[in-house]
């Protein structure tokens, strides 16, 4: 056994070993953030500071539009996912043992193990399918497939909120005359929110990030923010990557600092 | 579900008969991983009384409680609350509420919002659900933290909540699950005065779940003694203390001395037993139990209902094996003629000293105190 005194911080390196995992994590971050102000075309050499690249980025009707169809679709995906997650984390924690729970659990988080190119694959084969049997090839596809990939990251803190729950505290409310509807009303949902708010922006973060799932579903003219930028880069790397990368990062930061700061103010 | 003959009749008053509960079980699981949690229930709680239920944990008082609360539904048997057949019911159809054990209080609403839940969920006008709600925090005290949160108030004052919350409503029978269990000592003995009071403040009838024999001895008006899902004895705290039935409720509660004697003589209600040492005294039977002379029969006495004498004088001896001294009294561990153990309890009146181990010391029995159990 350890002793009780004993601090990882005290082995020899330890300070190097941090440093270097720091500066792996979040170098390329700050080159890429540093170079979108860079006044030339360069992403190797500092040419003065400018705002042009932001300019270009957002005077371009792609990114643009791009951009818009990103934010949706995952507004969407994640609503929908969030909605479904919390009922199935309802059936899977708020009902008698029923045979085959554990199955039922493996399934819902199985995208999570799959990898996302098989998951691609299929979904190209069965949306072709689907095209040609429906001759539909609207964004339905891509909010589906979204949807889908979404539910295990939206359940599973849906889940462990309500696991956690205090069950006694919906005896409580049965006891005091409120019908199945009006305990989860007054008194599962208000408790779940932060669970829920969670998975949605689990969910829309997934969402917003993925580039297999969509390259392979999307129709032409589907294009969301990170195939269009693949696309791109195919060509000529220019700053305006660096600038919408940028802008997309923040995104990220502001959505993650605003969950921590809404459960953190509902955290019991 | 069972037999009917509970219900059917008219709203009661104070005196009267508040639950019927007749041939009640309750069976968890099948087969031979069957357990019966109750069997053969048969209780009445009258209105407005502190009525407890009272066992070691695993005897079936708190299943009983969810049972009436509606958490539980029973395996056989039927269930009134006055009057009125509740089997089958759930908890938001009876007129009951519960306070829990973990006080189970809304965490994100305040106390004022927790204690005007019950009434909100019957529908109750706004106007109403708030002069109710001020109401139930003066009658427990706490009009200053009505806009606080459960997690910003003391152990105590949640308790307080939990009962004002259950309260409010105005439930027929208030059934309260180990309440007092998670408070230290001195906060508990505050809190038992302050049940009692809002006992009789309200008249509503109390059903206590405890296993600490004290908290039932002093709070309840009647106790059911439960071991493995059934009532041993049911009766006053007086009858329950100096009258128990058999040998688990005398054990369970209080200390008690027993005693292994012959039978001398059978008179009635009451028995001759020959002490050891020879000497004889009178012991009270139980109802419909007579003995054979000559049979060895279990008596009981309390420690407090002996005093001492010196040796020869009394009605048996004893040798001192060692005294513990615990303030207001003195426990003093004898060894009687025969080799029985009796325990003495000798009140510190006087700043007397522990009698030494091996002093020979003479026992007198309280008149009237000797009791033979049923065998």
């Amino acid at each position: 056994m350890f002793n009780r005194n004993f601090s990882v911080s005290r082995l020899p390196g330890f300070g190097a070993v941090a440093v270097f995992t720091f500066v792996m994590l979040y170098l390329p971050i700050i080159i890429l953030v540093t170079f979108s102000f860079n006044a030339g075309v360069s992403q190797a050499q500092w040419e003065g500071f400018s705002l042009q690249w932001y300019q270009a980025a957002f005077q371009n009707d792609q990114v643009r539009d791009v951009s818009i169809r990103s934010l949706w679709l995952a507004l969407a995906a994640s609503g929908f996912a969030t909605v479904l997650s919390t009922l199935a984390a309802l059936g899977t924690t708020r009902v008698g043992r029923f045979p085959g729970q554990t199955m039922i659990y493996a399934l819902i988080n199985q995208p999570l193990m799959v990898p996302e190119i098989v998951t691609g694959v299929a979904l190209l084969i069965l949306v072709a399918f689907l095209k040609v049997q429906t001759g539909y090839t609207g964004m339905g596809y891509l909010v589906a497939a979204h949807t889908a990939f979404c539910i295990p990251f939206a359940y599973l803190p849906i889940r462990a909120r309500l696991e956690t729950m205090d069950i006694t505290l919906e005896k409580a409310a049965a006891d005091l005359y409120a019908d199945h509807w009006q305990a989860f009303r007054y008194i599962t949902l208000p408790l779940l929110v932060p669970g829920i708010l969670a998975g949605f922006m689990l969910g829309f973060v997934i969402s917003l990030d993925t580039v297999v799932i969509t390259e392979f579903v999307k129709s032409a003219g589907q294009d969301t923010l990170p195939t269009y930028m693949l696309g791109q880069l195919r060509r000529t790397i220019t700053p305006e990557m660096n600038a919408i990368a940028t802008l997309f990062l923040a995104l990220s930061l502001c959505i993650v600092t605003a969950f921590f700061v809404i459960t953190r103010k509902r955290g019991t | 579900m069972g037999s009917t003959g509970a219900g059917v009749s008219e709203p009661t008053e104070t005196g009267t008969v508040e639950i019927v509960i007749r041939d009640l079980s309750k069976i968890f699981g099948q087969g031979a991983a069957a357990f019966h949690a109750l069997s053969d229930i048969d209780l009445e709680i009258r209105t407005g009384e502190f009525f407890t239920l009272l066992g070691p944990s695993g005897c079936g008082k708190t299943t009983l409680l969810r049972v009436i609360a509606g958490f539980e539904q029973p395996s056989t048997g039927s269930l009134g609350i006055n009057g009125k057949e509740v089997a089958g019911l759930g908890p938001n159809a009876r007129p009951v509420n519960t306070v829990f054990q973990n006080y189970a209080l809304f965490p994100h609403m305040t106390v004022a919002q927790n204690i005007g839940f019950g009434l909100k969920m019957q529908g109750r006008p706004r106007s109403e659900v708030e002069a109710t709600t001020d109401e139930m925090l003066r009658l427990v005290k706490m009009e200053a933290m009505a806009e606080r949160k459960p997690s910003e108030i003391s152990g105590g004052q949640q308790q307080r909540v939990a009962l004002a919350r259950a309260l409010a409503p105005r439930p027929r029978v208030l059934l309260l699950d180990e309440p007092l269990s998670a408070l230290d000592l001195k906060l508990r003995k505050e809190m038992q005065g302050e049940l009692k009071r809002l006992q009789t403040e309200t008249g509503i009838t109390f059903i206590f779940v405890t296993h600490d024999q004290e908290e039932a001895l002093t709070m309840s008006d009647r106790i059911a003694v439960m071991s493995a899902g059934r009532i041993l004895q049911l009766g006053s705290p007086h009858e329950i203390y100096h009258a128990p039935s058999e040998r688990f409720v005398a054990d369970f509660i209080g200390d008690t001395n027993f005693l292994d004697l012959p039978v001398a003589s059978v008179d009635g209600s009451q028995a001759t037993v020959t002490l050891p040492g020879g000497k004889e005294t009178a012991a009270r039977l139980p109802q419909g139990y007579l003995p054979v002379l000559g049979e060895t029969v279990t008596t009981v006495i309390r420690p407090e209902q002996a005093q001492t004498v010196a040796p020869g004088q009394g009605d048996m001896d004893g040798v001192v094996e060692n005294a513990v001294f615990f303030g207001t009294d003195t426990h003093v561990h004898l060894r009687l003629d025969d080799g029985q153990p009796f325990i003495l309890r000798r009140q510190n009146i006087a700043e007397a000293r522990e009698p030494a181990p091996g002093t020979r010391l003479g026992l007198t029995l309280s008149p009237g105190a000797l009791r033979v159990l049923k065998g």
